[in-house]
């Protein structure tokens, strides 16, 4: 894996979605900068107590900040009466069980954090450009009053009366 | 390490950022009193903190509501779940548990984040709905004293 870079396309026009999109790809670099710094140069992994410590209060914030932005993203499609509400909480929890596990293992003592990162980025990326992007038209619609696609329509309409 | 206070925590609206300033001092305060090894002063700094905490939701939620921010329910419902959370804390502290090194990294990391991404976002909303209130009054004011003194 590589550390993940942030672009434009991954983006919904929802700017404090995308922030916190944003941020969590943030926590899930530093659990990825940590254990590559704890790999070393040759390849042997050596972790300090310091590198744990670091890697506990990461892996935690990330949780932490994690379920609140799926709260805040359930009560966003709620408001908006997205018809997909109940699949799209159904994936959330399975991603929360999924962190909230490899968080209880890593407590325990398991080397887990490079699988950690790479599956969050993973599942991360992909959930965003399927299932959140699925929602954002509709979100933007009832909740900013953003009508993108007749917008788009109406310019074509003046466009096309303007350049027949 | 206690949080300090610094000006990238401001929002911009002094109301709210003068209660945010008084949570970071609860949140200090917590610390102070695991430093103390005092179960009884953590007990009674970690009500404050919640009782503080619930009234500045209270207050920043009618905010946005009034203002017409158009997350707010999700912004209440973030507030909902960090509430809840705290009070877990706050019920283990009670049954004699040691929970401040974890508490506190939650809480400080929980609060930044929030006044840093989500209470950010809603500034603009509630400061145009501010300064709107505000000519409403001057207008107001304004023909009153013209009427009284024109
Ligand atoms: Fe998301
Ligand atoms: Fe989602
Ligand atoms: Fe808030």
């Amino acid at each position: 894996m590589s550390r993940f870079v942030w672009s434009k396309e991954f983006e919904l026009g929802i700017d404090i979605i995308d922030h916190q999109h944003q941020r969590i790809v943030d926590y899930i670099n530093q659990i990825y900068d940590i254990s590559l710094k704890a790999q070393g140069t040759c390849g042997s992994v050596e972790v300090t107590d310091a590198d744990t410590a670091d890697l506990k209060a990461v892996l935690a914030s990330l949780v932490d900040y994690t379920l609140s932005h799926l709260a805040f993203e359930e009560a966003l499609m709620e408001e908006a009466e997205y018809p997909e509400l109940s699949e799209h909480q159904l994936v959330h929890r399975q991603f929360s069980e999924l962190i909230g596990s490899l968080k209880a293992r890593f407590d325990q003592g398991e080397e887990v954090s490079q699988r950690l990162a790479s599956v969050l980025q993973h599942w991360l990326i992909e959930h965003i450009m399927t299932e959140d992007k699925r929602y954002a038209e509709l979100v933007k619609h009832k909740l900013l009053g953003i009508e993108p696609d007749k917008h788009r329509h109406w310019v074509q309409q003046a466009l096309s009366r303007h350049f027949q | 390490m206690s949080l300090q206070w610094s000006s990238d925590l401001e929002i911009g609206i002094p109301v709210i950022d003068s209660q945010h300033q008084r949570i970071v001092e609860y949140i200090n305060g917590v610390e102070l009193a695991h430093q103390h090894h005092s179960q009884k002063e953590l007990l009674v700094v970690l009500d404050e903190l919640v009782d503080y905490t619930l009234s500045h939701f209270e207050f920043e939620e009618s905010l946005i509501e009034e203002a017409g921010y158009p997350f707010t329910k999700a912004h209440k419902k973030v507030h909902a779940l960090f509430t809840r959370r705290v009070q877990g804390y706050q019920q283990r502290a009670k049954a004699g548990e040691d929970v401040t090194e974890e508490l506190t990294h939650t809480l400080k990391t929980w609060l930044v984040n929030h006044i840093k991404h989500d209470d950010r976002d809603y500034t603009g909303v509630v400061k145009d709905n501010m300064n709107e209130a505000t000519k409403r009054v001057k207008a107001k004011s304004g023909s009153w004293m013209s009427r009284l003194f024109g």
